[in-house]
């Protein structure tokens, strides 16, 4: 068991949550010292952190800035959105016409215990959901470089959910929309999942936009 | 340049975790000369911290000539016993609700959330009915926040692991709990140990793990960068992250271990092994090499498993056992264990002072509450017992120093030890209990002499002249007490029997006439004597005084190797690297199931179907071969070894099991 490597992986979850949940503003620049001390973890631990966090676009490592934590400006977004929604829709395609019966049981259980939870309101609870509905969904697909691609994107997106300080009845309209792309897997139409998908990430983009005030 | 080449030496740490004592070793695997030793007590809250002791005391002059460290631990055996392991979830599929409940076979689980859902294969690894994953996901999502791991065993999995492989792909999908699968764990076909331990592996996954990276940092403060190894019930040794996955694999490695380094250190082969400690005697045998295994799997607590493990037998008798008087108002050794009147007095002077001056007064004036004194082992946390409790009490009393049950009856205005009430501070290890021990009389007769001999003296001074007999003849009894058990604890491992108990009014039991003239002969004209066959193997700093006799009464030798008194951390070492691996064989029948028409074998990693048996079985040695190989090599073993085992489990059922074994590799 490598103690590095253990470390590491708890730095690195402990640090993304900092950042994803805008305890760390994005932009800011990382203080390592502070952060070791923060997280009660060694400086190679955190500094093998940071190096992941970079590769996930969470952290920004430059010669001459040092280590900020990464922009989320209307360039970065508008980057994100640009890949997201033709990756998010040929993906439910593809899910739509590979997802095993085992894959739609998974999705359909999320969907079930989505149901369940919905009235506490527990924005927390509700991301987790919508992150592993996403995964499932990814998995669905049966295409590891689809599966890897679009885990990076949940991370960013996720933030980006904080950064539109989000209120639970958007969370709640936002994971409304994952019964029907269940139905439209269950009934192998392709075209409709995709419809679907293209929407809900038309329609995230959209409240993100209108959240920091970028729409006109 | 100089013509001397610096002795390339290597070096092994082995740590042992006992009851009482964590002891540590350094050894140089070649010459099996100890280096370097070091002993601390075990500290049951936290073994991690009794390692960290020994691996910070323990001489070592190079880190970098140290190769290996190796430990057992009686960690998992004790949390099962203790019933400490974390929150587990247990599903069952395609168990038989009713025919569970009608047995109470609840009761062996090992947790008690568990709940049956459909699914399952039959004996010929075909599909049973339908998974109910659905079912299986609403029950993860409901109790996913009240536990910490979940085990899945799917009726007949080792034939078939189908289900538990879907069940466990499905819900790593909806939560991130560790999840152990039954068919991992055991090919056995016995549905209910499998399924005991799935889960008994899953409620100490948390905490072998935080052990394993705890002996690490330990490790890494001193800069000993080495491979970690963790000792098995059956004595060989396991890489750290295979422990880590399989803590149930743990269980006995202690005795196992201790087996194994009477073996290693005496180079005797085949022996029965008796490791005197403090709190136990442990029995093992070792047969060729190797300690002998039970066949059907080891038992913690009333737990049955599937585990492989050491055939041992332990007996609640040791150096610091309690010697007392009872109910009965005889004098009684253990089963509970006390620190030595000897040590205590030995590191707080106060102690003496206030036993001494009773050797004045008469007997029956001497109450023997005086003799057992409680002291504080270490703070509790703030908080941990409310202001004005029993407990914070106590714990206020005792930070004044030791002080007799007496006493601290007599200041908390109780009027008998009984309604003092500090088993929770006990059982926490926050205060200790010390009295008169097999080894303070040991300090009496000059085995010992490394504590206060002075305080035994008076202390078994009193204890006899409560009991109204010199201590000389007590001190004869005694030790042919401790004999008498230790015989009978080996006859009851050898035979499997059990001497019955002892009938005062109509004693005509030949058994115990026997059992008794055999270790005295009393008959004027019969004799009747024991002999075992192979030597008794003695380790434990107590070993000499406790079995000398008893290897008499057997009428064989005892072999008391170099360093039998650390002989148990040796053993942590002296094990192979080994690595099991299984495949099932097992017929396909036609669809009318009316006649075999190929086989399936069933490995760890894939189902394969042949046509002939013939075929099924050349590829099953093949692969369990090879699959054996490569994982010993994984695992730090020095060319492997691999031997075949095979066996028909009846209807057409073949069994292959291939054991990769070989020194450590220690580079």
């Amino acid at each position: 068991m490598e103690l590095e490597r253990i470390d590491t992986q708890k730095a690195y979850n402990l640090i993304k949550e900092k950042i994803i949940t805008l305890q760390l503003k994005p932009g800011a620049p990382v203080d390592e010292d502070a952060l070791c001390a923060e997280v009660g973890l060694t400086p190679t631990a955190v500094r093998e952190a940071l190096k992941w966090l970079s590769h996930d676009h969470l952290v920004d490592i430059t010669p001459r800035h040092g280590i900020r934590v990464a922009e989320a400006n209307p360039a970065e977004l508008r980057e994100l959105f640009e890949m997201r929604l033709p990756l998010e829709t040929l993906c439910a395609r593809m899910a739509a016409e590979r997802a095993t019966a085992d894959d739609i049981v998974v999705m359909d259980a999320l969907v079930r215990e989505y149901e369940r939870v919905k009235g506490a309101g527990n924005v927390d609870i509700l991301l987790d959901l919508d992150h592993r509905f996403h995964s499932a969904l990814a998995d669905a697909a049966h295409n590891r470089y689809m599966r890897e691609t679009l885990e990076r994107f949940f991370g960013l997106s996720e933030r980006l959910w904080y950064l539109a300080s989000p209120q639970t009845e958007w969370v709640l309209n936002a994971l409304d929309r994952h019964a029907e792309l269940v139905q439209a897997i269950k009934a192998r139409d392709a075209e409709r999942a995709a419809g679907l998908m293209h929407q809900h990430v038309l329609d995230f983009q959209a409240l993100v936009e209108k959240a920091l005030g970028l729409t006109t | 340049m100089t013509a001397t080449q610096p002795v390339t030496r290597t070096l092994v740490l082995g740590i042992d975790t006992g009851g009482t004592y964590t002891d540590g070793v350094l050894l140089d695997y070649h010459t099996r000369e100890v280096i370097a030793s070091c002993k601390s007590l075990t500290t049951r809250h936290d073994y991690a911290e009794g390692i960290g002791k020994v691996i910070e005391g323990i001489q070592i002059d190079n880190p970098a000539e140290v190769k290996m460290v190796s430990i057992s631990t009686t960690l998992a055996t004790n949390a099962i016993a203790e019933g400490k392991g974390a929150r587990v979830a247990l599903l069952l599929i395609g168990y038989d609700k009713e025919l569970a409940e009608a047995f109470q076979l609840h009761q062996r689980f090992g947790t008690s959330q568990y709940a049956f859902f459909a699914g399952g294969h039959t004996l010929f690894g075909e599909e049973k009915e339908p998974l109910d994953l659905e079912g299986i996901l609403d029950y993860v999502h409901r109790i996913k926040d009240s536990v910490d791991a979940l085990a899945v065993s799917a009726y007949f999995s080792p034939m078939n692991p189908e289900h538990e492989l879907r069940a466990f792909e499905a819900i790593s999908r909806i939560c991130d709990l560790p999840i152990v699968l039954g068919h991992q764990l055991s090919t056995k076909l016995g549905s209910v140990e499998r399924a005991t331990t799935a889960a008994l592996n899953a409620s100490l996954l948390g905490m072998l793990r935080d052990f394993v990276i705890a002996v690490r940092r330990a490790m890494e403060a001193r800069h000993i960068h080495a491979p970690l190894m963790v000792v098995r019930g059956d004595g060989t040794l396991m890489s750290e992250e295979f422990a880590a996955r399989t803590p149930v694999e743990t269980i006995h490695s202690g005795p196992a271990a201790s087996a194994m380094g009477g073996r290693f250190l005496s180079r005797v082969d085949t022996a029965l092994v008796v490791d005197v400690g403090g709190t136990t005697t442990d029995i093992a045998l070792i047969e060729d090499g190797r300690v002998q295994v039970s066949e059907e799997g080891a038992t913690v607590g009333s737990y049955k498993t599937c585990v492989h493990a050491a055939n041992i037998l332990s007996i609640a008798l040791g150096g610091d056992s309690h010697i007392h008087i009872g109910r009965d108002q005889k004098w009684t050794i253990g089963p509970a264990r006390v620190v030595p009147l000897a040590y205590l007095a030995s590191q707080y002077p106060t102690v003496k002072r206030r036993i001494a001056p009773l050797l004045q007064k008469g007997w029956g004036q001497i109450d023997l509450d005086q003799l057992e004194f409680w002291f504080l082992q270490r703070e509790p946390h703030p908080g941990m017992f409310e202001k004005g409790s029993r407990e914070a009490e106590v714990v206020a009393l005792l930070r004044e120093g030791p002080m007799c049950v007496t006493d601290i009856v007599r200041r908390l205005k109780l009027i008998h030890a009984g309604q003092i009430g500090a088993a929770e501070l006990w059982r926490q290890e926050i205060i200790g209990r010390a009295g008169l021990t097999p080894t303070d009389f040991m300090h009496l007769n000059g085995v010992y002499r490394t504590w206060d001999v002075e305080m035994s003296e008076i202390a078994a001074a009193l204890f006899c002249r409560n009991l109204g007999m010199d201590v000389k003849t007590f001190h004869n009894l005694l030790w042919q007490r401790i004999d008498e058990i230790i015989t009978e604890v080996i006859l009851s491992f050898l035979t499997g029997r059990q001497l019955a108990a002892p009938d005062p009014l109509h004693d005509v039991d030949i058994g115990r006439w026997f059992f008794r003239n055999s270790i005295q002969t009393a008959h004027p004209h019969l004799e009747t004597t024991l002999r075992l066959k192979v030597p008794i193997i003695g380790i434990g700093a107590p070993a000499k005084i406790f079995l000398e006799r008893v290897a008499d009464i057997f009428h064989t030798e005892l072999i008391l190797p170099p360093y039998y008194w650390v002989a148990n951390a040796v053993g942590a070492v002296a094990g192979s690297v080994m690595v099991s691996e299984e495949a099932l064989v097992y017929a396909r029948l036609s669809e009318d199931q009316s006649e075999v028409v190929g086989y399936y074998v069933q490995t760890s990693e894939s189902r394969t179907y042949y046509e002939s048996l013939e075929e099924a079985l050349g590829f099953a040695r093949e692969r369990v071969r090879t699959l054996a190989w490569e994982g010993a090599v994984r695992a730090g073993a020095h060319s492997p070894q691999v031997a075949l085992e095979e066996s028909e489990d009846g209807l057409d059922t073949y069994r292959i099991r291939a054991r990769a074994m070989g020194t450590p590799r220690l580079a």
